[in-house]
Formats: structure tokens, sequence, C-alpha cells
């Protein structure tokens, strides 16, 4: 019978063809072994996909690993985390400050305040061997210029949204007749310049300037309205950091087109330029021009002080010639779209990036894989591998695999793999603390938590060794406070909060909470009771979430907990500040800028520092490390402001995580000296546990190589 | 027939419209905000927040954003937010990807599981059709991932081959067509087996659950009475009437084409539909989860349409 033939023929024949083709396939061992050029290429694995591959419009980490690849910036961090000069081969911090001449002041020991007279006054002390304030005469010593700026009058128009009126807008023409000022070039950043100077100007000569007697408005305005304005326009002094950047000559991108100080105003401009939504605009905002100088010298000057802007540099430049105005007119009518609206943003600039870096593009294909092909003209010398391939797996079981077998050479790695696979002989493991925390945080506008007390007990009624033990698998450790703490920055003076439930007791007793007959604290016949909360998904916060309750009853706090969906828990809870207690944790970046999550300005629904931290020493520190451009005496800032943190404990500071990597063992460094003796050496993590800062220098080799250190 | 047609198209064109609301609906009252609006990053201040919320129209009323999306969509302007790729642009090119999964898997379904039905039917009660029954309810209760797991690590080991993606990752150099294409089947080997595996233990259900129907019948006794040798009477009398509902069915297949199989297409990295819109969710890409579900619903009601149209064709008992 035909149909019960074919009925029973058709799936025979069907799963045999499926099935031969088994035969035709590429085993592993041809792919890796039999594949010479293996060793050549270098395939990292990834769960995600890239999004843009444009460093001014992408903030996510998948982006950026290839951005770092095709892009350079003008400086990075070396090992010890110290800028170095990338596009850039030094460059100077200096500083422009300014202040008006204040009329109404006297000055100690001079009779008529002409502003003449004022600058040669200046002039003078800076010449004189010694002064009695010590801080006065470093910062006299550091001005390397005066010059007098000459009154002028001018008119700028504002625009202003009517509050309570709706979109309805208006304009205000402001007339400023503005005074002499008093311009100071400094070789060096000086945050205590005016402090130091009213030493000498008189103590309200810069705090008694009132910008607004200087102003008019038309229509006339509120005093606090022009006051604001007259802040803005007429601000009594004015600090403008600068940074000379003297840029690399002969670096070529990709293309070949030469890269010079104009691509680096691009870059800026491009950030800046509102039609890119560049995520990246907060880093610029305090930039208040950046001028060329000449081809490979550029002057970035800032409205005021803001030290983390140095590091911000780090940031990829993009090639002016591909993308600026002229470039992308062109690309639109190419397209048939609207030259008016189409912006970087659309640009096929951002699927087929060129930059300067070591890699350059080859090709993407959609959660596939992107290819680079090492760029031979990379003026630091091409790198060893001639490929690096961003391979897509979003398994992380089948990305193991593929490591295991070879194809690829690194992956996201959990840490219970990496206990599995650090006895294996065929790989190399590294591990390091990583830039982030988990935190328990109180909510010090509820009570009792705005009892400092209070939370060092809550603290220290949790066994934090247990959990890295038992939770986390060894894979972290203890921190004290919110840096790095790789970084100078943290205070490792500072121990952490002890195990030491009775001592919590003893302290819960000071601040008022004794045990009842059941064993609950109670406070004026209230009892000690609140809920904690995390979000769901993350299982080592669910796991610490039952351990902090368990550890609080054993005290006798009443404690409930709660999970919640991230965006219900970051939207309904954390915004709103509507909460007790949270598990929460932050990544950190190098720079110690504090201000979002502690200052007290923050507090606010939708603000970082939900908790309510309210300090005023630690609000100064913030503000002060922030304008600091001295190193070390931001260090100091820094220990300072751990200390008083450690002391407030808003947050119990529960640890800080590992990163762990593994690599064949037969990825090595190889650097060929001048005398072209070629030499082998073990990779090493840096002191920040960055393993592949020295990635240009990789190579896998046929066979793992055995170093004299290993004995 | 025509004046059907004419009903069904305009009721359908209404059921589509209130699907539109109701996805749009759901997607902005459910909780989370597009990761470019993410506010627990401290590098987006609310100027940038602003800004983008202004771009993507978020901060227009719900009827005015959701004009703004079916214009867009209508007139092919829309863009992802992630990566401002065009959606229609992007969706193709998953589509692209995902149709032979989608092809291969229900050509499996579909032949595997017509004759181990019939045969389950016709030796009803025996030994054959137990075992087939216990293989069926033991596949539908196996977890899809479960199940991937085990057969990569299996062929894996055994037969040191890779298993992943769309091909052997970089057999594009220098390897002849014959070796790319039968490569590529290879690839498509697994996933579209178990991709297969829940459809063809529930579709061999039916198949036999139709037959016995049809078996028990009046005209089925007398053409045994008859005596037509019983494979005539299996699969020339039984096997026509019992494929009717299978007709349904085959239309209904259709939305299969776009919601692909997220669990699947992660596991073994192929780069699909389902994959793609499950990332979109996570990102709270708008445009593309709502094109996606506004695809799905016209082929929903593209596939009932013509499973209705087959059904007037098949049944001639079937009069509009």
């Amino acid at each position: 019978m035909t149909i019960r033939r074919v009925l029973i023929l058709a799936p025979m024949l069907l799963i045999l063809f499926l099935l031969q083709s088994y035969f035709w396939v590429p085993t592993y061992e041809e792919q890796t072994k039999g594949n010479p050029e293996r060793l050549n290429e270098y395939i990292a694995g990834s769960i995600g996909d890239a999004s843009l591959l444009n460093p001014i419009l992408t903030a996510d980490s998948a982006s950026s690993s290839i951005e770092n690849m095709v892009f350079e910036g003008l400086i990075d961090r070396d090992e010890q985390l110290h800028f170095r000069g990338r596009l850039a081969t030094s460059w100077e911090v200096l500083e422009e400050a300014f202040f008006y001449i204040n009329k109404n002041a006297s000055i100690p020991g001079l009779a008529k305040a002409d502003p003449q007279d004022v600058a040669n006054f200046l002039r003078k002390a800076t010449k004189k061997k010694n002064t009695t304030a010590p801080g006065l005469k470093i910062s006299l010593d550091h001005i390397t210029s005066i010059s007098v700026i000459p009154a002028r009058n001018y008119s700028v128009t504002r625009q202003i949204k009517g509050t309570d009126t709706g979109e309805q807008k208006k304009y205000i023409k402001i007339s400023i007749a503005a005074p002499a000022r008093i311009k100071l070039v400094l070789n060096r950043v000086d945050q205590d310049l005016f402090q130091n100077l009213s030493l000498f100007l008189g103590k309200d000569y810069f705090a008694s300037f009132h910008g607004e007697n200087y102003l008019s408005t038309d229509p006339v305005l509120k005093k606090e309205r022009s006051a604001k304005y007259a802040g803005e326009l007429l601000p009594a002094t004015e600090h403008n950091p600068f940074l000379m950047f003297n840029l690399r000559p002969g670096v070529k991108f990709h293309d070949g087109h030469l890269f010079d100080a104009y691509d680096v105003k691009f870059t800026y401009e491009s950030i800046m330029n509102p039609k890119n939504l560049s995520p990246r605009i907060a880093d610029y905002e305090p930039v208040k021009s950046v001028t060329v100088i000449d081809p490979l010298t550029v002057k970035i000057v800032y409205k005021r002080l803001y030290s983390p802007a140095i590091g911000t540099w780090s940031m990829g430049i993009l090639p002016e010639h591909l993308l600026n105005h002229n470039a992308l007119k062109k690309e639109a009518r190419l397209l048939g779209k609207d030259p008016n609206t189409f912006s970087m943003r659309q640009s096929s600039f951002n699927r087929h990036p060129i930059g300067c870096g070591p890699f350059r593009f080859q090709e993407w294909k959609s959660d596939q894989y992107i290819i680079l092909d090492r760029f031979d003209g990379y003026w630091e010398g091409p790198p060893n591998y001639k490929k690096y391939v961003f391979r897509v797996i979003p398994d992380r079981l089948t990305q193991e695999m593929e490591f295991y077998a070879g194809t690829i050479d690194s992956y996201d790695v959990q840490p219970h793999q990496v206990k599995r696979l650090e006895k294996d002989q065929r790989f190399q493991s590294f591990s390091g603390t990583a830039f982030g925390y988990t935190y328990i945080g109180y909510n010090i506008r509820r009570k009792p938590f705005d009892d400092p007390r209070v939370r060092r007990a809550l603290g220290m009624a949790i066994d934090m060794n247990k959990i890295i033990k038992y939770v986390l698998y060894d894979q972290g450790e203890r921190i004290t406070g919110p840096f790095v703490k790789q970084t100078d920055y943290y205070n490792h003076n500072i121990k952490p909060v002890p195990y030491d439930p009775k001592g919590a007791l003893a302290l819960l007793e000071a601040a008022g909470w004794k045990r009842n007959k059941e064993g609950w604290l109670t406070k004026d016949g209230n009892k000690f009771q609140f809920t904690l909360i995390t979000n769901n998904g993350n299982d080592l916060r669910k796991a610490i979430l039952a351990i902090a309750q368990d550890a609080w009853k054993q005290i006798g706090i009443d404690v409930h907990t709660d999970l919640l969906e991230w965006s219900v828990f970051i939207q309904e809870r954390v915004n709103k500040a509507d909460f007790d207690a949270l598990i929460l944790g932050w990544q950190m970046g190098i720079e110690p800028d504090l201000y979002q999550i502690w200052h007290s300005s923050q507090t606010n629904p939708y603000q970082l520092n939900f908790v309510s931290f309210k300090n005023k020493e630690a609000d100064d520190l913030i503000i002060k490390i922030r304008q600091e451009y001295d190193h070390d005496r931001q260090v100091e800032y820094c220990h300072r402001l751990h200390e008083i943190i450690a002391i407030e404990q808003p947050y119990t500071f529960l640890y800080v995580g590992k990163w762990t990597a593994v690599l064949d063992k037969r990825i090595v460094m190889k650097t060929v000296d001048d005398a072209g003796q070629i030499m082998y050496e073990k990779i090493k993590p840096t002191k920040t546990g960055n393993y592949s800062f020295y990635f240009n220098k990789w190579i896998k080799l046929p066979e793992a190589p055995v170093f004299m250190d290993e004995g | 027939m025509i004046s059907f047609i004419g009903r069904s198209v305009i009721q359908k064109i209404i059921t589509l419209f209130f699907v539109s609301i109701v996805s749009f609906l759901i997607i902005h009252i459910a909780p989370g905000k597009p990761s470019q609006v993410d506010p627990m990053n401290p590098k987006f201040t609310p100027e940038v927040v602003e800004r983008f919320r202004k771009e993507f129209h978020l901060d227009k009323p719900l009827h005015v954003q959701y004009l703004y999306f079916y214009k867009n969509l209508f007139t092919g302007e829309t863009v992802s937010w992630k990566d401002n790729q065009s959606v229609l642009k992007k969706i193709w090119e998953r589509f692209l990807n995902s149709l032979p999964l989608f092809i291969v898997g229900t050509i499996i379904t579909w032949t595997l599981s017509f004759p181990i039905g019939i045969r389950s039917a016709i030796f009803r009660g025996q030994f054959y059709d137990r075992s087939a029954t216990f293989l069926s309810y033991l596949l539908i209760s196996i977890p899809g991932f479960f199940f991937a797991y085990v057969l990569i690590i299996f062929v894996v080991n055994q037969f040191h081959v890779p298993v992943i993606g769309m091909e052997t990752f970089g057999i594009g150099d220098g390897a002849s067509l014959p070796h790319i294409f039968m490569d590529r089947i290879w690839h498509l080997l697994l996933p579209s087996v178990l991709g297969a595996t829940g459809g063809i233990a529930v579709l061999s259900r039916y198949v036999r659950s139709q037959m016995l129907e049809v078996e028990g019948q009046d005209y089925i006794r007398t053409a045994r009475a008859k005596g037509l040798p019983p494979e005539q009477v299996h699969y020339k009398h039984a096997l026509r009437n019992a494929l009717l509902p299978f007709v349904t069915m085959f239309g209904l297949i259709l939305p299969g084409l776009i919601g692909g199989s997220v669990i699947i297409e992660s596991i073994f990295s192929w780069p699909g539909m389902g994959r793609m819109a499950y990332e979109a969710i996570l990102a709270r890409d708008y445009p593309i989860i709502l094109t996606v579900n506004f695809v799905s619903a016209v082929l929903v009601l593209a596939g009932t349409f013509i499973s209705d149209l087959l059904y007037l064709i098949v049944d001639p008992r079937i009069r509009l």
C-alpha cells in the first residue's frame, strides 16, 4: 500500500538525511589543534551582544569591551591606577581664577581700591618672602600671572518656563554692567585660593560682593530670581581649572587618516550635542570650552573645580572626518533620510566603527559574533594576536562546554566553576577583589534607625565571616566603607564591625532597648520590629536576607522580610524611600566621588542617597574631594570620610565580591626585546585585578610552557 | 463565500485593533522602565533621562504614544531603542534565522506523528501502543531545557563536534559549499529535534484518538464486512476522515513562525526571533516588543482565517 509506505519511509529518509550531516562537520579537534590559525586568534565568549559600537553612545559592558579594542582615549590608568598617556603624550593641570573688584569692601593697607591697585597689591604680595599665614604663602607662590580685565557692559536673554502656566515661555533680557575683574593664572589647581586670599584682601572681600547690584532685568524680577541670575552671570569668584593635552604625533585611524586635536574637540562636541543623546553627557557637563591650540595641543577649560574630570578623557576618540556634519548629511542623503534630523545615532558608523585602537573592526553578525583584526599601524606596535573575536553564547553551560573544547578562550566563569577548574592542569585561573559591594542600608528618616548605636548593633549581630564562607564560597571579602578596596582612597586602618551579639545587646540597651519577658527588645512599650527587603532574583541577597533575619531574631528583634520584583523594588520602595532596611549593592568607579550617594543634598525621592545619610563634616569632605586635584590630599580627605561613615554606620557594609577568570595555560605574554630575543612570561593580574591589562602582548602557544618560577 | 471572507476580515481587523490597544497598555503599565531611563545608574542624570524620555515620546500621554508608535510602524520608521536599527529589518533578519528551525521542526513533527499515532491506534492496548503512550507522556513532562542539556552533553562528549550556533564557528574560511550546507543541516538537527519532541508527543496522541474515533464508525465496519484488506481500511477509509481536524491545526501553527523558542534558541546560541523578543522584554525595548506582538497577532488571525478556508476546501459537507 503506497500511503503506508510513504508514511513510513518519509520520516526515515528525513532522519537519515539529517543524521548523515554529522560526517561533514569539522570536529572540535580539527577546529583547535588541527587549525594552526587558531593560535593567532583570541575568542571571548559573552552572554550578550553589543548594542552600538560608538563609545559616546553606549554605556553597557558588552559594547564597551569592543570599543576599548577599537577606540583609544587620550589617557588611561596604568597598573598602579595612575594616569598614563595614550593618544596624549603628556598633560598639565593648571588653573585660571577670577574675581570681581569689590568697590564697597576695603582692603587692609590699601586706601583706594582701583583695579590696577589691587593687581599691583597682589603682585607685590607674591614677591614677599614671608607672610604670616602659611596657607596664603603657598597659594601666592603658585600664582604665575596677574592681570586686569576691564569693566564692560553687555546683555543676555534668558528663557524661563512659566512654572504655573504650563508650557508658556517667557524671555527675560538681562543687562549687565560687569565691574573690572582680576585674572590669576596658577600653575596648579588650588581650591583654597580665595579662602587664603581673603586673609589678606579682607575677610568679607568676596562675600560682600553682590552681583545683583550690577544687573538689571526686563521685566523686573523678584529679588531671589535676580540673585540666582547674578550668581550664575556674576559670581564673586570663579575657578577655571584647565587641562593642556599634548597629543601624540603620527597616530593614524584605521582608515589611514591622521589623528589630531580636532578629533578631540569633535568627540567632546558630539557628546554634548543633544541630538546624539549621549549617556555620558554628565561627565562632560563641567567643561566650559575645548580649544585647539595647534593640531597637537588641546586646551580643555572647566567651569568649576571638578577633579573626576581628568579620568573622563579615557573616552575613545571619534574620527571627525567620518562623522562631522557634512559626512552625516551625505550619509542621510544616501539613505534617503532627512538630513536635518539624521544624527550620529542613526549612522552606519555605529556598526562599522573606525578608531585608532589596537584592533580594527572587521565584521559583526548580530547575536552571533564580532570579529576584529589586528591593526598593524597601531602606535604602540601591533598586538600579538591577529584576531579578536567576540562570540555571543547566551547560555552559561554551553559556554563552559565550548571553553572545554577550546573554541572559546574566555567566558563569564562562575565562582563554583572556578573551584572546579582551579585544579585542572590545562588552565590557569585568576581571581581578585571586585569593584562592587553589597550592604544593608537603613532608612535613617525612620526610628529607631536614626540612632547610630542601633545601626552599629544591627551590624554586630551578623556574622559576616560565616556568610562569606558558606554563602559566597570564599569568593568575597569584608569591606568597611564606600571606596574601592584596591585604591589608596580606602582606609585600611578601619576595622570591620566585629561579630558580637552580646556587645550589640549592650549597645541597644544604651539606646534604651531592653528585652521583655518573651525575649523581644522593647522601648517605651514598643517592640523592635521592622521589615528587611531586597529584590527578587538574586540568590545571594536572598540568602543574606534569611541569615540577617535569623541573627536579629536571636537578639530579640522581630524582623519581617520581603522579596520584590526589581522594578517594583526600585520604583515603589527605593525611589520613594519607603522602606525600613534593604539589601542592595553598588558598583564603584575608581574615582572617589561620593556626591550622588552620600551627600545630604541627594536625599530627595528618586535620588541615590535614599538612606538619608546627613553629616555636615562628610558633606564638606565630599565637596573637597570633588574639588581637590592633588592625589595625596584627596587620599587624606577620603580616609577621614571613610572614618566618619564607619562611625555613623548608615549601611552595614557586608562584603565585596571577587572577580574570577580562567584561561588556557597555553596563553602567555610574549615580548620581543631590542635584540630580537623572544621572551615569554606568565600572565599576572595587576594590583587592581585587571588580568587583561597586557592583552596586546598575549599569544597562545601550541604547548603549555613551563616557567622557571614554578619549579 | 465572499460574504464570509468579507465578514471574517472585518472581524479580524477589529480584533487586531483591540489587541494592539491591550498589548500597548500592558507593556506601558507593567513595572519597569526602558534601560535607557534606568534610574539606578549614577551616570544618568535627570536631564539625560528627561531627554531620552522625550526622544522616545515617553513624556506624552499614553494615547499620543500609541498613535506615534503605530504611525511609525506602518510607515516602517520604527527603530529599536537599543541600537537604532530599523525594527522591521531586525525582525526580518531574525525571522530568516528562525525559519529553517521552524520548517525542519514542523516537518519532523508532522512526518513522525502520523505513523506513530496510526500504529498506536491500530494496535490499541497492545505493547506498542502502551510504550508509545508512555514515551509521549515522558517527552511531554521532561522540561525542554533539561532534555537539551542532556542531549548537548551527550553529543559533544561522544562525537566531539560542535552543536551550538547556526554553523560551526569560523567554517566560512575555505570550506566548500556542500560542507557549509551540511554543516548548517547538522546544526539544525538538535534544536529542531528538541523543538519537535513536544509536538510529536502531543500530535501523535491526537492522531491516535482521531483514528480510534473514526475506526469505531459504522462505515469502517461496513468496509471490513465487505472483506477489504485491513490495510486498505486503515489507510484509505479511516485515515482520510481522521485527517480533517489536522487541516485546522495546520493553519494554527503559523504563529509559531514568529514566536520562535526562547529556551532552545538561548541554549543553542541561535540568533532567532524568540531570543530577540526575550532580550527586548528584559531591556523594555518597547518598539521591538510591540512590533513582534503585533506581527504575531496578525499571524494568529491569518492562521485561523487560513484554517477556516482550508476546512471549507477539504470538507465538502461544509458550505457557507
